[in-house]
């Protein structure tokens, strides 16, 4: 009984440390394209692309000071396109929160029959896949005159998340005692009234879970602002690619570019972690 | 409550109030019949949000499956109904057969592997210690970098004149100045590895939260019967994570079929066609060489293929998502 039981610890301890030892190598291989991508944008022009790869040197801040200034034959400078960025992904979060929030409420009402219908239909949404999408709405914003424009993005990036953040936001909305609406009922508060002044306060928490989430996928989305942009809206991941076009290999502009696009979605993600997994499964895992 | 209320008394309307009388009766569904204003309330709350999807799945579907019976060109004025063509093309072509299956095998191995090196890697980390919360944070960075981004990082990782791999694989006595990229077999296991680098993390993120909520007293009973650590495993752990799996395979499935910026900048479907999946088929047909006909055609047939994972997705996510229960 003692030997069984001792080798079976033994085992256990073996599979724990296999177990963390695959876990801390993964971490630590993970960590290498990132850290390439750090340590490039702050070296001295010249050695960035070294062979081999200098791991010795004077760390400036070079690079982003090129990247970041306009002129020097570039058409625009990276700080627009980060502007560009920025301006669609809260344009997109700013639309789906002022159609979600008011979509998710009316999920949760009772007398509402057609709820559980629509709840699956904005869920299935999910599947659309954007490659379908993105030639018609090509053509369409062709039609309006919204090519290369920011609602030429703001609208499709809000439609991709909205499944996201009404499924959030109406699963908060089930979790709320309802006693508290009728309460509000009674004392004849309208339906407007109770989402404004009795639900809207005690969602905030998941409307900034659901806001934080929309603006990353937003600013991360690539296919859409590949074919709808040229100039005048374009995202920074396109202007990405087309810097390495222009630049071939001038490295160390490219990674500090690299690291400007990833460093506030980083900052947001590691902060919001819990969150992040909950929102993107739909609130699925919590 | 009340003196929240108070404020927007001025608008109580008597109907309002009636309705809210006949509320307090102790039979909840004594209610009265509902009033048009009241039925229309949720739909006009719905409307915007419904305005902004319609807009961007319904309308597009419309678009793609009346554009596929048509051979307009973007830039080459008004085409005429061409029947089923644009689909036969799209059946017989073999690149286009060619680019469905590489997507679906693309789809099959990434998922598949990242699903299992999830799982082991959500194993040790599910241990609520405070090595691992640094753990999560780390595991976490890959999944949020932006994906054009990280497949510009590799590309320069992989240049076969300057980066890291080839460098330093060089030193380990492989061949040097190796193209990775250049041959469709080394291609295709570098696009395997970017999707495992950037998504694992998300199913390991996923099955650790259910790992963690997993209640305790089955382990604890089955370890006090003598259960082997790998019989537990089998019979209580595995169990207890089906949902949690299912949800991770199913999300993470959805999202690899949407899979187009890696392969955009990696390989660009390259080299010859190698690594076109249907993403870059349709991106290459529709708004490079124009031809919405065919695009929209491929569009239709990729559209219906997908649709046959949204009764999963509905059973699978909105069981357990939803709290009502559907």
């Amino acid at each position: 009984m003692t030997t069984t039981s001792s080798t079976r610890r033994g085992g256990a301890v073996a599979r724990l440390i296999i177990g963390r030892t695959f876990l801390w190598a993964w971490l630590l291989i993970g960590l290498v394209p990132l850290l390439f991508m750090l340590i490039t944008s702050i070296k001295p022009a010249g050695i960035a692309n070294q062979v081999p790869p200098a791991w010795i040197f004077q760390p400036t801040l070079d690079n982003y000071a090129s990247v970041l200034s306009a002129g020097g034959g570039k058409s625009e400078s990276f700080g627009q396109l980060l502007t560009n960025s920025a301006i669609v992904s809260l344009g997109a979060t700013a639309l789906a929160i002022v159609v979600g929030v008011p979509a998710a409420y009316a999920l949760t009402m009772r007398d509402f029959r057609a709820r559980k219908g629509l709840s699956s239909w904005i869920l299935s949404t999910y599947m659309f896949p954007p490659i379908v999408a993105v030639i018609p709405v090509f053509v369409f914003a062709g039609k309006l005159g919204l090519m290369d424009t920011y609602p030429a993005l703001i609208i499709p990036y809000a439609a991709f998340n909205l499944p996201i953040v009404v499924w959030i936001l109406r699963s908060s909305i089930l979790q709320l005692p309802y006693e508290i609406q009728e309460a509000a009922m009674v004392d004849g508060a309208s339906t407007w009234e109770v989402l404004r002044r009795i639900i809207w306060p005690l969602l905030v928490p998941s409307v900034a879970t659901a806001a934080v989430l929309t603006i990353v996928l937003s600013w991360n989305e690539f296919l859409f602002a590949l074919s709808l942009t040229r100039s005048g809206a374009k995202t920074a991941p396109v202007g990405l690619q087309q810097f390495t076009g222009m630049y071939g290999t001038d490295w160390g502009n490219i990674t500090a570019a690299a690291t400007l696009i990833v460093a506030p979605i980083l900052v947001l993600m590691v902060v919001l972690r819990r969150q992040m997994v909950a929102g993107l499964t739909f609130g699925a895992v919590k | 409550m009340k003196a929240t209320a108070a404020p927007s008394d001025a608008t109580l309307t008597v109907d309002a109030s009636c309705r809210a009388a006949g509320r307090t009766s102790a039979d909840p569904r004594g209610r009265k019949p509902l009033t048009w204003k009241k039925r229309s309330t949720p739909w006009i709350y719905m409307a915007p949000a419904m305005i902004v999807l319609l807009l961007m799945t319904v309308a597009p579907a419309i678009f793609i499956f009346y554009s596929a019976f048509r051979n307009d060109k973007i830039l080459g004025g008004v085409g005429k109904f061409v029947g089923l063509d644009n689909f036969i093309e799209a059946v017989t072509n073999a690149s286009v057969q060619h680019a469905f299956l590489i997507t679906f095998g693309f789809v099959a191995v990434a998922v598949i592997l990242e699903m299992i090196l999830g799982f082991a890697l959500a194993l040790p980390l599910a241990a609520q210690t405070r090595v691992n919360k640094v753990g999560a944070a780390l595991m976490l960075l890959p999944f949020a970098v932006t994906p054009a981004v990280a497949a510009m990082v590799f590309k320069q990782l992989l240049n076969p004149n300057y980066g890291w791999v080839g460098y330093y694989l060089g030193v380990f006595g492989f061949p040097k100045g190796i193209d990775l990229l250049g041959d469709p077999t080394s291609a295709w296991i570098v696009l395997v590895i970017l999707d495992m680098w950037q998504w694992t993390p998300f199913i390991a993120l996923i099955l650790m939260a259910g790992l963690q909520s997993l209640p305790g007293e089955p382990r604890e009973a089955a370890m006090v019967d003598g259960a082997t650590p790998w019989q537990m495993f089998r019979h209580i752990t595995f169990p207890a994570m089906v949902p949690f799996i299912a949800i991770a395979a199913v999300l993470r499935t959805i999202q690899a079929f949407k899979t187009f910026d890696s392969f955009k900048i990696l390989t660009g479907g390259g080299p010859g066609e190698s690594t076109e999946i249907i993403n870059l088929g349709i991106f290459r047909v529709g708004l490079q060489s124009f031809n919405v006909g065919l695009a929209c055609a491929l569009g239709v047939v990729f559209l219906i293929i997908l649709s046959l994972l949204i009764p999963f997705m509905l059973r699978i996510i909105g069981r357990r998502a939803d709290p009502e229960e559907m």
